[in-house]
């Protein structure tokens, strides 16, 4: 299960990172048909579609990698005890949020799918499409939390510890 | 309910979650979904995917992980060893002598990076070293590259411009082009200083180099080169309307890899490790920018911008009575949030009241990231203060201390701005216009 879970969030980074390139690739391609002075239609649009998906597929990655920015005043001076109980409560409620997120963005897509919704884009787009990799990233981010969460709760080490410099 | 107590009720919900360490995306997602549920009867999990949605995948955003991955990649070149080498014998008949390379290293860095982080690292990994075995005094050394580092921030590309211009929906070409001369400015300033500390503890400054002659001088100078052309392709393009940010982001990475594979630095570990950096970083500034979508539609619902944009006016203050009070509201809170945490959180109430006191939005994007840099050099956070104690081992209250003069110096920055506008404003106004998108 461990090795599933760990390689399921360096798959996803990977993915997001993948997207990133396209983005570059994609924005290439604009101006060299800009250049020929020929003009291919929704480079734009797919390249905020790949925007999106980088930035989602990436959220369970860059959170195994501390990667996420959190206000650390209070987690530093905390101690011992208190240090867990107070990382277990934003644990508690960053799967919450990120549950939640993960619920309404599948939801998206689902109703994208039903309702056949197309981008108002010149690229015509079936828009569950895209919105896949959001919907699969903010799950893979819920299911990273709670991953951690549990983690702690079995007396685990907290962010920073050994467990989490390498993936 | 009342009104006043659902405000006080959302606003403590807002401080719990960051002030207790929730990662800051999804605590601004939190106190989004807190104002929805208290403020209005639409479905809040609905709206948010759809905002969060159509904020995520859009085009303006893309120029943030190219900007990013160019910085990742140039991080990971010889650039340092250039850097020091080409500008070291032309700063070296300066009073203060190589301390200079430190901010005009930091400058030029700055111009082909967007992250201050980035900056102080990539720059301090040459001239902390070097500067040390000359016997230059420890607390110039720190002390100016904490202060420089910052022109990473302000000098274009500049994530944190990017950020702001998309959550403001201002052009981020222009933001880019009214950042450049304040930069140089700042830049002057802290050379300035080095020189008038050079002049009156003259006996504190170890002697120069042998000295170079012209011809050594002109190939050393050779070194700078590659900063040079990669500086005039990405915001040459910009400001000639040859190119929108996005795709002077692209030119900028498709040249940081060229000049990385003509150095010999780029193999498949170097590439993979700078695109998963970028890919990293990205990710943690969009998953704030989706929070602060949902945080601006909420706070729609709530009114708070539009009451204390009211409340401002009703107190008729003077527009510098205004940017003064910012000023300090931007620096306590850089006390404990990070720059771009800071802008994004804020903009939305911000952003009203900004608008109908009548400041141009260029010119108030270069003010605030000035003054959220003060910020990245003033304890307990400030990013440029803990890159520097990894690399010099001195504890954060030192390395503050050192930065200090430099944090004045940035004030004399904001008073410049706020007394000549012209400083942030001019080159925007003379640019060309970007090239035009095609209808989509």
């Amino acid at each position: 299960m461990r090795v599933i879970l760990d390689r399921l969030y360096v798959v996803t980074g990977a993915l997001a990172a993948l997207f990133l390139v396209a983005i570059a690739v994609l924005v290439l391609l604009s101006i060299g048909s800009r250049l020929a002075g020929t003009y291919i239609a929704g480079l734009s649009e797919y390249a905020g579609y790949c925007m999106a998906a980088s930035s989602f597929l990436a959220l369970a990655y860059t959170f195994r990698h501390g990667g996420h920015v959190r206000v650390q005043l209070l987690l530093q001076r905390a101690g011992g005890r208190w240090r867990r109980a107070l990382e277990l409560w934003c644990l508690a409620i960053a799967m919450a949020l990120a549950g939640f997120l993960a619920w309404y963005t599948i939801k998206t897509v689902i109703v994208s799918i039903e309702l056949g919704d197309v981008s108002e884009g010149a690229d015509a787009t079936p828009l569950w499409l895209p919105q896949l990799g959001m919907a699969t990233g903010a799950a893979v981010l819920a299911l990273a939390v709670a991953d951690r969460l549990l983690n702690v709760l079995r007396g685990g080490a907290l962010e920073g510890g050994a467990s989490d410099t390498h993936d | 309910m009342d009104e006043l107590l659902l405000t006080g009720v959302f606003l403590g919900i807002l401080f719990v979650l960051l002030g207790s360490g929730v990662w800051v995306g999804l605590s601004l997602i939190g106190v989004a979904l807190a104002g929805m549920l208290l403020f209005t009867s639409r479905p809040a999990g609905d709206a948010m995917a759809t905002t969060i949605w159509s904020a995520s995948s859009s085009w303006t955003l893309t120029a943030l992980p190219l900007f990013i991955w160019m910085g990742e990649i140039l991080f990971r070149t010889r650039m340092s060893e250039d850097l020091f080498r080409g500008l070291a014998p032309w700063l070296m008949r300066l009073p203060g002598r190589l301390l200079h390379v430190n901010v005009a290293g930091c400058a030029l860095f700055a111009a082909i990076s967007g992250s201050s982080a980035a900056t102080v690292a990539t720059v301090g990994k040459m001239s902390i070293p070097e500067l040390r075995r000359r016997n230059y005094p420890e607390r110039m050394i720190i002390g100016t590259l904490a202060g420089a580092g910052t022109l990473g921030l302000l000098i274009p590309p500049s994530i944190i411009l990017i950020v702001y211009g998309v959550t403001v929906n201002e052009s981020i070409a222009k933001l880019f082009m009214a950042g450049i001369v304040p930069g140089i400015v700042v830049a002057f300033l802290f050379m300035g200083y080095i020189v008038v500390r050079a002049l009156l503890e003259p006996h504190s400054m170890p002697p120069a180099d042998a000295a170079l002659r012209l011809k050594e001088k002109a190939r050393e100078s050779l070194y700078l080169l590659p900063v040079i052309l990669l500086i005039m392709a990405v915001l040459g393009s910009i400001y000639l309307g040859i190119a929108t940010a996005t795709e002077a982001a692209v030119l900028g990475v498709v040249g940081a890899l060229l000049l990385s594979a003509l150095q010999g630095s780029l193999d498949r570990n170097t590439f993979v490790d700078s695109l998963m950096g970028a890919t990293r970083t990205s990710c943690m500034i969009a998953l704030i920018l989706a929070g602060s979508s949902f945080l601006s539609l909420a706070m729609g619902f709530t009114g708070l911008p539009r009451e204390l944009a009211a409340w401002i006016a009703s107190l008729e203050l003077t527009p510098l009575t205004l940017i003064l009070v910012l000023t300090l509201f931007y620096i306590v809170l850089g006390c404990f949030l990070d720059g771009i945490s800071a802008v994004v959180l804020t903009m939305a109430v911000v952003e009203p009241m900004i608008r109908q006191a009548g400041f141009d939005m260029i010119w108030f994007g270069v003010f605030l990231v000035v003054v959220v840099e003060m910020a990245q050099i003033t304890p307990p956070i400030g990013f440029n203060l803990f890159v520097l104690q990894g690399m010099t081992q001195h504890d954060i209250p030192y390395v503050a201390r050192a930065a200090l003069p430099m944090f004045f110096l940035m004030c004399v920055a904001v008073a410049l701005l706020i007394a000549f506008p012209a400083i942030a404003t001019y080159l925007p106004e003379t640019m060309s216009p970007a090239p035009g998108r095609p209808p989509t």
